[in-house]
């Protein structure tokens, strides 16, 4: 029950934030919007008639996947540096529940909050271009889930680092980037690539969805295995900075 | 005797070549508000995040309520409440109900179940009024108390403050000092307190912890140290400024400031006091007033600083 309360509260922190600040969110909807339109219209126009119907299905599906996973790497991360210049964090690690518990519920909302916002990205853009393709939405959603929950790891990675030297933003930028570059990987049957995080999952959506490819079984337990491994590994560096901002007492000094 | 509430035994916390807090042990007892004073450095704050967890220290015990911190941190953090940063420690794009009720969430206990509570505490800082408000637009004084009724919407048993009266002016301090010596008194909840405000600690601790580079230079209650610190000291106020040989020959008697036409002097028997007055009288400087001065918690803290460094 305890634990029902702790997701209550992090809910109605996340939906106060929204609305004290609706402008930005408002504008945050708008700017990832008009960036796809510049970038849909920009490869209409430069490719001319040599862009598929194909290719700018599989622009929208990966333009979507890699908003979320944007938004997935970044979460903890910047949780982290803004609850320490804020003067917060050190409250969190006050509360019985565990600071390590609250964050990752802290994810698992955001996350929530993500599916909304890709979904009215997905038909903001559908919408926009004519493009109008069949979804099917709890696919999309258990595949985002399952592949993102790597950058979840990492996100904890960085947030355990952000403990120690608490700006980051430089780095999870990079890291943003980098993501696009990941996603064009090839991964099946097996390649070394399927061993980095989301990369097998994000080709395993956008090929499922854009070209209707059908995977095996053991192809979305890999993906979940790859998913929960980073996962840990994400929280076990999260638990050793946080041990080290413990010794020297970095926990609340921004 | 009071049960033991928090106790601290040979505590050693150090970064590198620096020991921020050397061997120390006290207790804190259920019910009393015991302050620790110290300059900056000295390891006050260190000591109290070491209680809470917060820090990771060298060696030594801290136990709360009998239970190890290193141990099983998280059952104590069930009983203790802390504002360690001051207004800081809450959100301030929320309200004070708000953040009320997410401090509460984030420890597990739902917003039906503090709403009695919460109103309490916003009628008790005088916060009802403006409980939806964002606290961007507060007061500092205002948001020091928002996060104190945070530390307590729990109701936990014992609470840490550090530095709760920083940058506060008068009557906020006065509001937050009954505040907290009425919990105590009818909650019977213990405080935990760092300051650097004498007048504060004096008018709220029973007893007092001063430490100076990491260790204990005292600890008793105040009451004791002002005894023991009952040396007399006059101040006299004269109508022209004491200069040169005037000044050497009254710094003579005893320890004198001067600070413009006024001089403050300690004198070891009030018997020194006359050849004091037969100097000014040589001198021919009008006596504009004279008053006998007990010594506060200030002087005795600078009196114990300047001793430990000399």
């Amino acid at each position: 029950m305890k634990f029902v309360n702790l997701i209550a509260a992090e809910a109605k922190m996340l939906y106060w934030s929204l609305r004290r600040y609706m402008f930005n969110t408002v504008a945050m909807v708008a700017v990832m919007f008009l960036i796809f339109m510049g970038m849909f219209w920009g490869v209409k126009t430069i490719g001319g008639s040599g862009v598929t119907e194909d290719s700018l299905d599989s622009m929208l599906v990966g333009y979507v996947l890699w908003v979320s996973a944007m938004l997935a790497l970044q979460n903890t991360g910047t949780e982290i540096t803004s609850e320490s210049e804020r003067g917060t964090l050190e409250q969190l690690y006050l509360s019985p529940m565990g600071a390590e518990k609250i964050f990752f519920v802290k994810a698992v909302i955001n996350m929530a909050f993500n599916f909304v916002f890709i979904t009215a990205m997905l038909y903001l853009s559908m919408a926009a271009t004519g493009r109008w393709m069949n979804i099917n939405l709890l696919y999309l959603y258990a595949m985002v889930l399952l592949s993102t929950l790597s950058l979840v790891g990492i996100s904890f990675m960085m947030g355990g680092i952000g403990l120690i030297h608490k700006r980051i933003g430089s780095v999870n930028g990079i890291l943003s980037f980098g993501l696009i570059g990941l996603m064009l990987l090839p991964t099946y049957p097996m390649t070394p690539y399927a061993f980095l995080p989301f990369v097998a999952g994000a080709a395993a959506v956008r090929n499922s969805i854009v070209r209707g490819h059908v995977y095996p079984m053991w192809w979305y337990l890999f993906i979940a295995g790859n998913s929960l491994l980073y996962l840990l590994l994400g929280l076990l560096v999260f638990g050793k900075m946080e041990k080290k901002a413990r010794r020297l007492n970095k926990m609340g000094q921004y | 005797m009071s049960q033991i509430c928090i106790r601290v035994k040979d505590l050693l916390k150090t970064y590198k070549d620096l020991i921020a807090v050397n061997r120390i042990s006290f207790d804190v007892r259920a019910g009393e508000i015991l302050g620790i004073l110290g300059p900056n450095g000295s390891g006050k704050t260190t000591t109290l995040k070491s209680i809470l967890g917060l820090i990771e220290f060298d060696e030594g015990t801290i136990e709360v309520n009998g239970v190890s911190v290193t141990r099983q941190r998280k059952e104590i953090l069930k009983n203790v409440g802390a504002v360690l940063e001051g207004a800081r420690n809450i959100y301030w794009h929320l309200s004070p109900r708000e953040n009320l009720t997410y401090f509460a969430g984030i420890r597990g206990i739902p917003e039906k179940a503090i709403r009695e509570r919460a109103t309490y505490l916003l009628e008790s800082m005088e916060l009802s009024d403006v409980a939806d408000k964002e606290i961007r637009q507060f007061s500092s004084g205002m948001k020091q108390k928002c996060a104190l009724a945070c530390a307590f919407i729990f109701n936990p048993s014992i609470l840490l403050l550090d530095e709760p009266t920083l940058g506060l002016d008068v009557e906020i301090r006065r509001t937050i000092r009954d505040w907290l010596l009425k919990v105590v008194k009818e909650e019977g909840k213990t405080i935990l307190i760092t300051s650097h405000n004498m007048d504060f600690v004096e008018s709220i601790c029973e007893r007092i912890l001063i430490i100076r580079r990491g260790e204990i230079i005292s600890h008793e209650t105040v009451k004791s140290l002002k005894e023991k610190f009952s040396r007399k000291h006059f101040r006299i106020d004269l109508e022209n400024e004491p200069q040169g040989r005037l000044l050497d020959e009254i710094s003579a008697l005893g320890n004198v400031s001067a600070s413009g036409r006024s001089i403050r002097i300690e004198l070891e028997t009030a018997n020194h006091l006359i050849p004091l007055m037969r100097i000014l009288d040589e001198a021919e400087t009008h006596m504009l007033d004279f008053r006998t001065v007990e010594n506060d918690l200030e002087d005795i803290f600078l009196e114990m600083i300047r001793e430990e460094a000399e």
